[in-house]
């Protein structure tokens, strides 16, 4: 930090409300940049990959996959849980960060936002298809039938379903209204007149006039505490699908708070991975300001000290519970077969983001680039740590098993990360990554009162 | 900014108020202790914890105001701190809690012990040496660095420089973190244990988010207090207290999640050595307590709280927060007392006047040493980069 | 945009440009006080100060959100409940058949579902919107209002308005330039 009350600026100086207009919504409208298209493609190629697995699924069926019995929940749990926790980073940013009035969630919650999204699209894909039937799907929602059957409420498979629809749909609206305004720039920039149709039809005519911007500004702040408790019950919930059961190594009522900081802790690892290469490609470092890098590594190292604390209290409370099962989930999971995956766990999601207490690795975003990738494995370790060491080993020595992930399992899975990155590739070509109105607000004399 | 924040003189007039309680308090503490030895250690207890929550909290909002430097966090700065100092005297009204300690756990008691296997196999944990070890290490983790910030704090009121600004904040993110730890092994030690074969791994995070409701619920009314008095009339503004009541609402809100998360899984899951906290918790009075602990903890103050014109009125703002007060009461003891009946053949709910005077008692020596510690030092710190900033008009 | 090549078409009101939120707040004012009452303000972002010189009232938006917040939780408990005790009672595990610590949570989901409908929603219906034509967008500098620069309009409604007079009220403001917004 060049200051010593860590007070650097947000936004570089010298810049105007034009001129922030312009460098942003310039990236909207410029040629394509060479490397874009090799970005892009290389992300398709594996969505194509996506697409050839789950046609696979389709007509063979989830026999394909590593699952068996007992080991019953594999990847898609896994990765439905690791995609939904990125997921939440992006409307801590713009809900909780905006709530607490922190002025420097500008430059990023746009970007987040469009993360959240991307990343529930892709949770949304397991779910979905590991029912086995996908086209059956609808059976989970409560609609009349002619069986006249009705889900049961009392399931956290049907929380789920309402859990993580409303997510979406609000992660939806939150992100749409919170272009609007941006759309009207764009529709007022465009030269030719097929963009500005489109641009100016989503924008519905958005005029600026100061009856729209208070209505606006009341609905998204109110949007903003509507997302920050549904954020933390959607975690919660999929922390219950595992807690409620009675699996040792499930049944802990840590899980919810635990989750939840898990999921920021991945989402804030994920931001960073994305923003500290794109700021570079696209020359943003006067937005995306090193501030911004290092407040989202010390939310990220705050957040990992939580999760830390969540190993910490199941293993105390295993062995203090006195329940022979529970003592023996936890020496399952350090020295039992899948011991590896608990020793990387803990390499990666409790050791390495410790680097960024020093001073050096907090002000290089090369190293806090490195340890977000570290917490990102970490992350989907976690997960499969709970889920296979718990269901290989209960409580019945005869029916225990073990668990690997097939070709199939591996390919869905980046395959999904192909179509996350092929979405945010997209979105950043075609829409503006940065909330434009938003940082015009937070230039000096903005505010309308004399400085 | 060269003023000098001198504490208002009728702090006095409380402390003596407070000396007087504590004198009654104690005098009729001390009777029902020779009338009722068991029944005193018990209302002890809960008592102590409830005064001991309010002073941890107060460090724990300390701490997070000096990572997060929020305007909020300046203005009762000096209130918050004045709690951390009363540490010590905590540490001393711990003393008769070792005294009773076989009068409050049933682990304590080697005959107990003999007869039931669990506890047995806990008394790796659960033992006497143990407790008192851990009891010393958790004072020492959280009165150490209180002290420490403290003595910076005053420091960089005589010598402006922001060397010890910047110390205090990487002292403070550590003194967090080992807080946390040492509070949830405290919970465990002090609060769980009561009901040794019963086990939540959330219990210490709920007792940390009951800290941080308690903290603001007291520290709430010590900034009306102050706001209607020379010097901090001219400071505070109902933009503080608007912080005050969304760090509340926020706080209340985080316990009533920690609550239902417990309540959720548990109810779900069903075991039977699991759900016996929630089924001796709604059965005969202590459902209504249950109920009340619902309506009071979350509801009333959660819809009275969404109101703005309510959060920038310091004096209706404080009467939420003196109700959430009594509530931290309500909710320690509802974790508490049905553990003590347990084993006695006795569910129901009993209170017993020992439960009200000692409360006044270890009340009133706390909050006399509290309002001597807020007056030894200046309300607002002479050398802060951002008090300017925090006192500046909206 | 395309008002030059029209010939005579109606006046919606007289638009003053500017280049600062302050001369945009000053104006709004100065045209509170002599008189005029169908204002509008236009600017790049939400400045609270210029709808606080506009003098209007509070939004409606929270209580449509609190409405439907009540709608969505009420809603959503009570057809839970249907479903559980009347249409369809199951024994699952010897659980009540009203579970009500269960239902809390799709309970809370709706709440939030309907209370967010309702916050995007009533913003949308509270502004007009969507409204792919309004004559403001007739004025060729008006784009910028998307940009930097900050717009008063006073409408021919307005009981005091004067093609001249109102013109001429604008002018002496120090605007960048007063237009006519064609209807």
């Amino acid at each position: 930090m060049s200051d010593p009350l860590g007070k650097a600026p947000i936004v570089a100086p010298g810049h105007t409300a034009g001129s922030v207009t312009d460098k942003i919504s310039s990236i909207v409208f410029e040629r394509t940049p060479r490397w874009w298209w090799a970005a892009f493609g290389a992300s398709f190629l594996l969505v194509m990959m996506l697409l050839h697995s789950l046609t696979k699924l389709l007509f063979t069926g989830v026999g394909i996959w590593g699952i068996n019995i007992p080991v019953g929940w594999g990847f898609a749990i896994i990765n439905l849980v690791w995609w939904i926790g990125i997921g939440h980073a992006g409307t801590l940013i713009s809900a909780i960060l905006l709530l607490l009035r922190q002025e420097w969630r500008t430059s990023i919650n746009r970007f987040a936002e469009a993360m959240t999204l991307f990343a529930v699209a892709c949770a949304g894909i397991f779910p979905l298809i590991h029912v086995g039937r996908p086209w059956l799907a609808y059976w989970l929602l409560p609609y009349p039938n002619t069986m006249e059957l009705w889900p049961q409420f009392r399931s956290p498979l049907i929380w789920d379903v309402f859990a993580i629809s409303t997510y979406a749909t609000v992660s939806a609206l939150f992100w749409y209204v919170g272009l609007i305004p941006d759309l009207a720039t764009l529709r007022d920039r465009s030269v030719q007149r097929w963009k500005k149709m489109l641009f100016g039809a989503f924008a519905m005519g958005w005029r600026g006039s100061a009856v729209h911007w208070h209505n606006y500004e009341v609905a998204y702040l109110m949007l903003a505490a509507l997302a920050t408790p549904l954020v933390v019950s959607v975690h919660s919930v999929i922390s219950f699908d595992f807690a409620v059961g009675q699996l040792p190594g499930w049944h802990a009522t840590i899980f919810p708070p635990y989750f939840v900081a898990g999921a920021i802790f991945a989402g804030f690892a994920m931001v960073l991975t994305l923003s500290i290469p794109l700021r570079r490609l696209f020359r943003l470092e006067d937005f995306i300001t090193l501030r911004h890098i290092q407040n989202m590594a010390k939310v990220m190292l705050a957040t990992g000290l939580i999760v830390a604390y969540g190993y910490m209290t199941e293993i105390f409370m295993a062995f203090y519970s006195g329940n022979q099962f529970e003592e023996f989930m936890i020496l399952n999971r350090i020295a039992g077969p899948y011991r590896l995956y608990w020793w990387a766990l803990i390499l990666t999601n409790v050791l390495a983001p410790q680097a960024i207490w020093l001073r050096k690795v907090r002000t290089s975003p090369a190293l806090i680039f490195l340890v977000a990738m570290f917490v990102n494995v970490g992350m989907w370790l976690e997960r499969y740590v709970i889920v296979v060491t718990s269901l290989s080993r209960d409580f019945l020595p005869s029916s225990w098993g073990t668990y690997s992930g097939t070709y199939w399992d591996w390919s869905l899975f980046i395959g999904t990360i192909g179509l996350f990155l092929a979405l945010i590739f997209l979105f950043i070509r075609f829409l503006p990554m940065i909330s434009i109105f938003e940082m015009r607000t937070i230039l000096p004399g903005a505010k309308g009162n004399p400085e | 900014m060269s003023q000098v924040f001198a504490p208002p003189p009728d702090i006095d007039r409380l402390r003596s108020r407070a000396w007087l309680a504590a004198a009654v308090g104690i005098a009729v503490s001390a009777g029902g202790f020779f009338l009722d030895r068991g029944q005193f250690f018990r209302s002890y207890l809960v008592s102590w914890l409830f005064w001991l929550g309010i002073a941890l909290g107060c460090y724990a909002v300390a701490l997070l105001h000096q990572l997060s430097r929020g305007a909020w966090g300046l203005m009762i700065r000096r209130a918050l701190g004045a709690a951390t100092r009363t540490l010590p005297l905590l540490l001393l009204l711990f003393v008769p809690i070792v005294v009773g300690l076989s009068e409050i756990y049933v682990w304590a008691r080697p005959e107990a012990v003999a007869a039931d296997e669990v506890i047995q196999q806990k008394s790796w944990y659960l033992n006497r040496n143990g407790f008192l070890l851990r009891a010393a290490l958790y004072f020492l983790i959280w009165m150490g660095p209180a002290w420490l910030l403290n003595r910076m704090s005053l420091r960089q009121d005589a010598a402006a420089d922001d060397r010890t600004f910047r110390r205090m904040q990487g002292i403070a993110a550590p003194a967090l973190g080992l807080y946390c730890l040492a509070a949830t092994f405290a919970s465990v030690d002090w609060l769980m244990s009561l009901n040794p074969h019963w086990y939540s791994s959330l219990w210490g995070v709920n007792f940390i988010g009951g800290h941080a409701v308690s903290a603001f619920a007291f520290i709430i009314p010590v900034a009306l207090f102050l706001a209607g008095r020379k010097p901090m009339d001219e400071q505070f503004q109902p933009r503080h207290f608007h912080d005050y009541g969304k760090l509340l609402l926020a706080f209340v809100m985080l316990w009533t999640y920690f609550q239902l998360s417990q309540l959720i899984i548990i109810w779900s899951g069903n075991l039977p050595e699991e759900v016996t906290f929630y089924l001796t918790r709604t059965e005969g009075g202590w459902l209504w307590v249950s109920i009340l602990l619902a309506v009071g903890h979350f509801a009333l103050p959660f819809v009275l709280l969404l109101s703005r014109d309510l959060k920038r009125d310091a004096r209706k703002l404080a009467w939420v927060a003196v109700v959430l007060l009594v509530m931290r009461w309500v909710d320690l003891y509802w974790q508490a007392a049905p553990a003590f009946a347990h084993g006695e053949g006795q569910h129901g709910l009993h209170l017993h006047w020992l439960d009200l005077s000692t409360m006044v008692g270890i009340g009133g020596l706390w909050l006399a040493v509290y309002f001597g510690e807020l007056k030894k030092r200046p309300l607002l710190p002479a050398f802060e980069p951002y008090l300017r900033e925090a006192v500046a008009d909206e | 945009m395309n008002g030059v090549e029209q010939e005579t078409v109606g006046t919606y009101g007289l638009m003053a440009e500017f280049e600062s939120p302050t001369g945009l707040i000053a104006a709004c004012e100065a045209a509170r006080e002599a008189g005029y009452t169908k204002l509008d303000a236009y600017t790049p972002y939400p400045i609270e100060a210029v709808w606080e010189a506009l003098g209007h009232h509070k939004s409606k938006v929270p209580l449509l959100v609190l409405l439907g917040g009540l709608a969505g939780a009420s809603g959503g408990f009570l057809f839970q409940y249907w479903v559980s005790v009347v249409a369809y009672p199951m024994n699952i595990g010897g659980r009540p058949f009203n579970s009500w610590v269960a239902f809390l949570i799709p309970s809370f989901e709706m709440m939030i579902l309907l209370a967010a409908f309702a916050a995007v929603l009533g913003m949308f219906i509270l502004n007009g919107l969507p409204m792919p034509y309004h004559p403001v967008f007739n004025v060729e500098r008006f784009a910028q209002a998307s940009r930097d620069r900050y717009f008063l309009l006073i409408g021919k409604i307005d009981p005091h308005f004067d093609p001249t007079e109102t013109r001429r009220f604008l002018e002496g403001l120090a605007p960048v330039e007063v237009a006519e917004v064609e209807e």
